[in-house]
């Protein structure tokens, strides 16, 4: 619906791409403008531009707005006609009376609207809909797509008032079909002789990457612009962050605890969700620890896991579908390469053929091409709610670990390769950090002898092709965390079988002790399979007399 | 955990092999450990004294080459003696059960004396 955007001086920052598409009609019948397609990471706020676009041109009554969203839009041609064509009508009686309930009762047929119509002397409108209905009757898709889409270019000829298409996740309309999905292609070029006309502008939106895979007519692409909606600079973000809180009545931040938005990167649907995950977490004030809270619950089950969750089911169609595409996804999180389907088609399960089409929609969505860290815990959360069975609450709660421990704990990184003696610079490191935090010496060395065995554990027995180790030590008041990875075959300590002392002497086995000790020395250990990587967590409680809090 | 580079030296003391393994005993240093012994037990020597003062770290791979030293010493009927041991060492040892198939003492003499006994 184009009339429920959010209140102008809660949009911020976008004045001049607002100018600019506004002005957008004058610039196409001079020649020096054409169409737009606006481009920009999901959440940047292209439908809401759309939107205040729309609003603005509805009450100066200059231009007349028509918003169409794909998103929601049924693709099969005769439903997609139909509610096109209505929409089209509706909004053009709704802005000539400046009546915007008229778009709202959609379900109200034609006839209702006759009088209305009348009354305002659009005679050709009448005519339109006589038209349209004539190929419905004749049951001619083709032409009921044609007239739905020539709606706006009749009646921008005949009222000499220009009419803004705004056809919003327009790269949807390129699966339009006839009766059943893909028995159509090239319907969306329909929309070629309704963009070419001067009193049309048409501004799109869609997946970064679409325009060249929608128009398959170059001339079209030559006639179209782009234009990038950015993120909110870091001001602009917290100013809006602020104004959704003050509508909400919750009392922001304090000016130091306000760090943690960085990672929403001026994101306008990100900054909102976070605000209204306030708001449904009855928070009456926020501190740096809420705001991570309300995070959690963002991307393990907010709207912004909602939302994300629906642009994965529309480019994974199926259960088994979107478990092989989330498999990839979080190697991407992890890794970040998606282009060795040979790799990917063993993570995912699939084949290699099913696992290029994947790699094919990803592509196509814009969904990978730029690093979110939201979109990456939220699909860290669905991996374990999906893949590892976990429920919400775990999900979140390790999101929110997440952050929390980063700001309260120290963490260190470390890559080793896997090579002779490499076991011995994590020992070091081990030393080191034992002493940036206090703990005992004689105590450091049982963790330097814990960190050993599960770095020669990974480089004896994993057959990684990738080399290396990865370490994580996270120091928090208490407890000190560390974290080993490493790529290549799965390691279950389950499988470790326990052979006594005297068995192993008189077999003449005297290898396996690596674990036994690990275990032995660490509070918590715990392995698990996170992509094709085996994760050996440990843990240690820091007593008193280890080390100083 | 200061760990140098693995060395591994030896003396002959009466009838009994001292042998000083130094840093890091792994699976290459184990290994030095394991031929050093057994220079001594082809020379026909029976009685063999590790003394660990100068061991810093140990991995499992090099405990599972100084089982392979008690193996080798007990088809032979020979004796293992482990002194000097810090305190981490001793628990590393105890963690895994072995310290019961070790002889143990604290100080290179005691051993010494102990073999010098007569036992076996």
């Amino acid at each position: 619906m184009p009339f429920n955007a959010i209140p102008a001086e809660d949009f911020f920052n976008r004045e001049n791409e607002l100018h600019y598409l506004k002005g957008l009609s004058e610039l196409k019948k001079s020649a020096l403008g054409g169409d737009v397609f606006l481009e920009g990471a999901r959440g940047m706020g292209k439908t809401e531009l759309l939107k205040q676009l729309y609003r603005l041109l509805y009450w100066e009554d200059e231009v007349v707005p028509f918003y169409y969203s794909f998103k929601t839009a049924n693709l099969k041609g005769a439903y997609f006609a139909k509610d096109y064509f209505s929409g089209f009508v509706r909004q053009y009686v709704a802005f000539k009376k400046k009546d915007s309930t008229i778009v709202q009762s959609a379900a109200e047929p034609f006839e209702r609207l006759m009088p209305a119509i009348s009354s305002l002397g659009l005679y050709w409108l009448i005519d339109c809909i006589e038209d349209f209905q004539t190929h419905v009757n004749k049951n001619d898709v083709y032409w009921q797509i044609v007239a739905a889409i020539s709606a706006p270019v009749i009646a921008a000829k005949k009222s000499g008032k220009p009419v803004i298409v705004m056809l919003d996740d327009f790269d949807a309309a390129a699966s339009l079909y006839e009766s059943s999905l893909g028995d159509a292609t090239g319907l969306i070029s329909l929309f070629r002789e309704s963009m070419q006309n001067s009193l049309c502008p048409h501004v799109m939106t869609g997946s970064a990457g679409a325009l060249e895979t929608v128009f398959t007519d170059h001339s079209l692409i030559g006639m179209t612009e782009q234009m990038r909606l950015g993120p909110l600079p870091e001001d602009a973000a917290g100013e809006l962050f602020g104004a959704h809180l003050a509508n909400l009545k919750i009392t922001p931040p304090p000016a130091g605890e306000v760090k943690f938005l960085a990672l929403l990167k001026g994101n306008p649907l990100y900054i909102r969700n976070l605000a209204k995950a306030a708001w449904k977490m009855r928070k009456k004030e926020l501190h740096q620890k809420d705001l991570i809270e309300c995070y959690g619950f963002e991307v393990s089950g907010g709207e912004t896991a909602f939302y994300w969750s629906s642009v994965l089911n529309r480019y994974a169609k199926t259960p088994t579908g979107r478990r092989s595409m989330l498999k990839i996804l979080m190697h991407w999180v992890d890794n970040g390469g998606l282009d060795d389907i040979k790799r990917l088609s063993i993570l995912s399960g699939v084949s290699e053929s099913e696992t290029a089409v994947i790699l094919t929609s990803l592509n196509l969505s814009g969904i990978v091409r730029e690093r979110d860290a939201v979109l990456q815990d939220f699909i860290r959360c669905l991996y374990m709610k999906e893949i590892e069975g976990r429920d919400t609450v775990y999900a979140k709660e390790k999101i929110e670990a997440k952050y929390l421990s980063e700001k309260e704990e120290s963490c260190f990184e470390l890559v080793i390769p896997m090579s002779s003696n490499a076991e011995l610079v994590v020992a070091k490191a081990v030393e080191q950090i034992g002493k940036n935090s206090n703990l005992d010496a004689e105590f450091l060395n049982y963790l330097q002898l814990a960190l050993i065995e599960v770095c020669i554990n990974a480089m004896e027995h994993s057959g990684s092709y990738e080399k290396k180790v990865f370490l994580k030590f996270i120091t928090r008041p208490g407890t000190l965390e560390i974290v080993v990875e490493n790529s290549g075959k799965p390691f279950s300590p389950e499988t470790r079988k326990e052979i006594p002392v005297e068995e192993k002497l008189r077999m003449g086995i005297k290898r396996g002790w690596g674990f036994k000790l690990v275990y032995a020395i660490m509070d918590h250990v715990k392995v698990e399979r996170v992509n094709d990587r085996t994760r050996v967590i440990m843990t240690k409680n820091i007593k008193d007399k280890e080390g100083v809090e | 955990m200061k760990p140098v580079q693995f060395s591994v030296a030896s003396k002959l003391v009466g009838d009994a092999a001292v042998i000083y393994p130094k840093g890091y005993l792994n699976n290459l240093s184990g290994e030095s450990l394991v031929n050093e012994c057994g220079i001594y037990i082809r020379r026909g020597i029976t009685k063999i004294v590790v003394n660990f003062s100068e061991t810093d770290l140990i991995n499992s791979i090099g405990i599972s080459l100084l089982l392979q030293i008690m193996e080798d010493l007990r088809n032979i009927r020979g004796t293992i003696c482990c002194t000097n041991m810090s305190k981490f060492l001793h628990d590393t040892f105890e963690m895994l059960g072995l310290l019961q198939h070790m002889i143990v003492f604290p100080v290179e003499s005691d051993a010494i004396k102990y073999l010098k006994a007569g036992t076996r």
